[in-house]
């Protein structure tokens, strides 16, 4: 894995005038990558935790970079280019964890770094009940990378400072916007991993996330509407901005907000729903992401994030959907945020099904929840957010099979007699153990005897997760299946954030309840 | 654990490589540590020490700003350059203002030594005997313990400088019986993770836990509700991001009037409601610093159920002519009258909800600050001036500007210290139980 990209200095464009811009503290990193033994470092601690007895150790020296871009109008108020770099060394001492982490990367702190954990897994240890165990992995020696068309990190600060400023201005050309903020991030992590069992992997994963919100206000009656972009962030490079035509999303944004203003409100009641894949990946994400993540099941985030409706009994008999609904665990997903080479365990990517034809059928487990319910592999969903935190179970790619056969979003429309077409993800929330939840969304269409009849406003609506996904009756086929996601997925004590991607087509639910959010909902 | 001194000395190394023509940078050094725990084992535990740089120039107007977390001297000199680069390519930022001159900061007493020294053995005892209390009152324990001792140094090239340093200790559990059919939360904070009742908060959580145990549904729709402080923090803490003033004066907020007004001066709460940040609450000290470096200082944003302050930033004030008044740097929330305790509360309640935590508090509507989320961990019916029984859980999609209005609030309790759920720790507030007069949950759930 490359540990530095020096030489790449380049002259700004014409938008914001002529000028050098070295990358990424070039003189500084280069000197590091070539005095740094990656090797050597790691070693060191493992050559102290051998010493000192402990068991199961491993080593992440990482390092990771930021860059956000903030605007708004005609304006840009932030440009920061941020890094972290540091290692954590965890160690298993008679069945207890230890970790600690520091941005001090040298041999002697690794020694250091190796005492700590020892120390903080030794004082564990005398007072755990259950002893923690670990399945087996292979031994990898590997390198992987985000495939990336362009790295985002190499494309002149001037271009993207005209992509925020030019999708602006068309927005707000748009009569009766008032507003437009956006931005753009990048990051970029470049992992190095190591374990006492004898693997040795690099990885370089890159996430890019453009996007904008237009805001329609009417002065005088105080009243305000916003439409967020749609395109979600994806694990890929400058091709995020590239591939989408982010001018006409700007426009829309604002033709839509401004429309939203004198939108009908709508009448609380049970509708038809047709989900667009801009807003549907959320629900998967909180519906079925979440639901089917083994340790929430034996509560190991009780205290947070909380626990599953899914028992671990359920397996290959609980209904989830209809038996059109195919879930699919996948962080070998071209695009996908969570689409990685080996997680954080140095466990390989892999492809799984969570629901088969409607039925619940396996979990997300990593080395050290497998085992729990009789299994003696990993699908490889460790994932730390950073060296200085400690790795845990972290969601895959998560995606909704399409249709095999060619079905389009207008076919699914028009075998509806009264339903709302919903685009753009929203305000959203859900139970702790994943039952009830309520989504909003951006655009709001009514849907009339099969056709699409104006815009709506204040909607969101509420169901129960089986009940919601055994509601699904019709699915696009794969031409309309999309890529949507977050960079930042919360879960963890200390809390932690992770990128995660959900694929779907667009989707038909049957006679789900609608309620009116408008003016303080009773209004 | 670096001392204030190191972190002053750094910003004036930073600031010695400056070329640009105004600079603001700052350094933070941490050092952070944990035990999570859950199905009454210990799960994940570490430390982790990290310092964070950030230095931010202005070449004329034009900005750029650098973040790294390498020390020595090399490492500093390349992010001011890269900084000083970032701001040559990019374009004017119209809403700069020049960095702050020499400032006075009056101290606050946020540090001390019993988090900074707290130790993986000490750590592991006071979660072992939580879990003891949950073995013996045969419920099932989860929770995290965390401690952080932090040093803050900042300066700009007007000639402001400052430091500060600061600890935080907070401990979380959640009991559940094993059937699944109770569960109870109880969170604490403190600078001084020795002030942190470990046994209070096993007692109570294991408490609401099995008084919780075989809640049955209500209906959906309009009831009294007593939120104790833990629910009260869960809600109000959201509220502090709504009093911007900048956001007001837009058109695009809760505090926005017609006619390009906004809502300072109108009784739009009840009139014992109060609102204020103080960074020397001796119960809740804050940071001496916001906002560029400037001195925070102690703020009335609603008084007598009256908004009187919005948060103006150092652009905006400039813009309209007003005080730059720094942001939050602790959130008080309080009664004009004499508190009600909860007890009196329930004594006095015909029909309602006893609500001890709300849980995915996501915003709705920002006109109304509708926000919905679902309640957690203890949801209980009151009959008659009595609780009688646990209910099941339930959504609310709620107006948080309604819910304060003149006439929907029945009772306000003493503030106590707690934090948000959803913020682990890091949102610490004062906040009142209150009983609520209309609160309104649009669907059950099955979640317990």
């Amino acid at each position: 894995m490359e540990t530095t990209r020096r030489g790449f200095l380049y002259t700004s464009g014409a938008v914001v005038g002529v000028a050098t811009l070295p990358a990424w503290v070039l003189e500084r990193e280069a000197a590091e990558a070539a005095t740094l033994d990656h090797d050597a470092v790691a070693a060191a601690a493992l050559a102290k935790i051998k010493t000192l007895g402990g068991g199961y150790a491993d080593v992440r020296i990482n390092r990771y970079r930021y860059e956000t871009l903030g605007s708004r109008e005609a304006q840009i108020r932030q440009v920061e280019r941020r890094q972290t770099f540091g290692m954590g060394v965890r160690v298993l001492v008679e069945g207890a964890w230890g970790f600690a982490a520091s941005r001090e990367v040298t041999p002697r702190a690794a020694e250091r770094l190796a005492d700590a954990a020892f120390e903080i897994a030794k004082a564990n240890a005398a007072h755990q009940r259950r002893k923690i165990e670990l399945v087996p992995t292979s031994k990898v020696a590997a390198k992987w990378a985000t495939p990336c068309r362009r790295d985002p990190f190499e494309v002149p600060l001037a271009d993207k400072v005209q992509f925020l400023l030019g999708a602006n201005a068309v927005a707000m050309k748009v009569p009766g916007v008032g507003y437009v903020e956006s931005g753009l991030m990048f990051v970029a992590e470049e992992k190095f991993f190591v374990s006492s069992e004898g693997a040795r992997i690099e990885q370089r994963i890159v996430r890019g996330s453009p996007w904008l919100l237009a805001t329609a206000v009417d002065r005088a009656s105080g009243d305000f509407q916003a439409r967020q972009s749609l395109p979600g962030p994806r694990g890929v490079g400058w091709e995020c901005v590239e591939d989408h035509d982010w001018n006409a999303e700007a426009e829309q944004a604002g033709r839509d907000a401004v429309e939203k203003l004198k939108a009908k409100a709508v009448e609380p009641g049970t509708y038809d729903l047709v989900l667009d894949p801009s807003h549907l990946w959320l629900t998967i994400h909180e519906s079925v992401g979440h639901p089917t993540e083994l340790d929430r099941a034996l509560g190991w985030e009780a205290d947070y994030a909380g626990t599953s409706f899914l028992k671990t009994s359920d397996v290959g008999k609980l209904r989830y959907g209809s038996p059109i609904v195919n879930f699919v665990a996948d962080r070998t997903q071209a695009g996908g945020l969570a689409t990685v080479g080996y997680d954080d365990d140095g466990v390989p990517a892999q492809r799984w099904h969570l629901v088969k034809d409607g039925v619940f059928v396996d979990w997300q487990t990593t080395r050290e929840t497998a085992g729990l319910i009789g299994r003696k592999t990993s699908y490889g969903c460790t994932h730390a957010d950073s060296w200085g935190s400690v790795a845990f179970p972290r969601m895959p790619n998560v995606s909704l099979e399409p249709s095999p056969k060619p079905v389009t979003a207008d076919e699914l429309i028009a075998d509806i007699k009264r339903g709302i077409l919903i685009l753009g993800n929203g305000s959203s929330s859900i139970d702790q153990q994943r039952y009830n939840f309520q989504f909003g969304g951006q655009v709001f269409w009514e849907i009339k005897d099969g056709k699409k009849a104006g815009l709506l406003k204040d909607v969101a609506y509420q169901s129960r997760s089986t009940d919601f996904w055994g509601r699904c009756d019709g699915l696009g086929g794969a031409a309309t299946y999309e890529l949507g996601g977050s960079m930042s997925d919360g879960k963890g004590q200390p809390g932690q954030v992770n990128a995660v991607s959900h694929g779907c087509p667009t989707a038909r639910f049957r006679e789900i309840t609608v309620i009116n959010t408008g003016r303080g909902a009773r209004s | 654990m670096m001392s204030e001194t190191d972190g002053a000395v750094l910003c004036r190394k930073l600031l010695a490589h400056v070329r640009a023509d105004d600079a603001y940078v700052t350094v933070q050094g941490a050092e952070a540590g944990h035990l999570r725990f859950a199905a009454n084992s210990f799960t994940f535990s570490g430390r982790r020490e990290d310092v964070r740089v950030s230095v931010t120039v202005w070449s004329g107007k034009k900005k750029g700003e650098a973040v790294g977390n390498e020390l020595d001297d090399a490492a500093l000199e390349a992010l001011v350059r890269e900084a000083q680069a970032i701001a040559a390519v990019s374009p004017e930022e119209t809403e700069y203002v020049p960095t702050l001159g020499p400032q006075e900061y009056r101290p606050s007493a946020r540090w001390a030594e019993g988090t900074a020294a707290l130790d993986a053995a000490a750590r592991a005892r006071v979660v072992s005997d939580m879990i003891g209390t949950c073995e013996k009152d045969k419920v099932v324990g989860a929770g995290l313990h965390r401690s952080l001792a932090v040093v803050n140094a900042w300066a700009g090239k007007n000639g402001g400088a400052g430091t500060e340093r600061w600890t935080q200790a907070s401990l979380s559990m959640t009991a559940r019986t094993p059937e699944g059919d109770g569960s109870g939360y109880f969170l604490r904070d403190h600078e001084d993770a020795t002030k942190i009742d470990a046994a209070r908060i096993a007692r109570e959580s294991v408490a609401r836990c099995l008084r919780s145990r075989g809640g049955t549904p209500v209906e959906p729709g309009l009831y009294t509700v007593l939120l104790e402080p833990q629910a009260v923090a869960d809600l109000l803490t959201l509220m502090r991001f709504a009093f911007d003033a900048r956001r007001a004066d837009e058109g695009r907020s809760a505090f926005s009037a017609p006619g390009s007004k906004t809502r300072v001066g109108e009784r739009i709460f009840d009139e014992r409601v109060q609102m204020r940040t103080d960074p020397w609450h001796p119960d809740l000290p804050g940071s001496v610093s916001s906002d560029g470096g400037l001195p925070a200082r102690a703020l009335s944003i609603v008084k007598d159920g009256v908004p009187t302050n919005l948060v103006y930033s150092r652009f905006w004030a400039r813009e309209k002519q007003k005080e730059p008044t720094g942001g939050f740097v602790n959130f008080i929330v309080e009664s004009a009258a004499r508190p009600v305790s909860v007890e009196e509360m329930v004594k006095d309640t015909k029909r309602g909800l006893l609500v001890t935590r709300f849980w995915y508090l996501r915003q709705v509507d920002p006109r109304t600050l509708l926000y919905t989320g679902l309640t957690r961990d203890g949801l209980w019916l009151i009959e008659n001036g009595a609780v009688t029984r646990p209910v099941s859980n339930m959504r609310f999609n709620q107006s948080l500007m309604r819910m304060l209005a003149p006439g929907n609030v029945d009772a306000i309790g003493a503030a106590e210290r707690t934090c948000a759920g959803e913020s682990q720790g890091g949102s610490a507030g004062l906040y009142p139980a209150l009983k609520i007069k209309e609160f309104e949950f649009t669907s059950a759930s099955e979640a317990v």
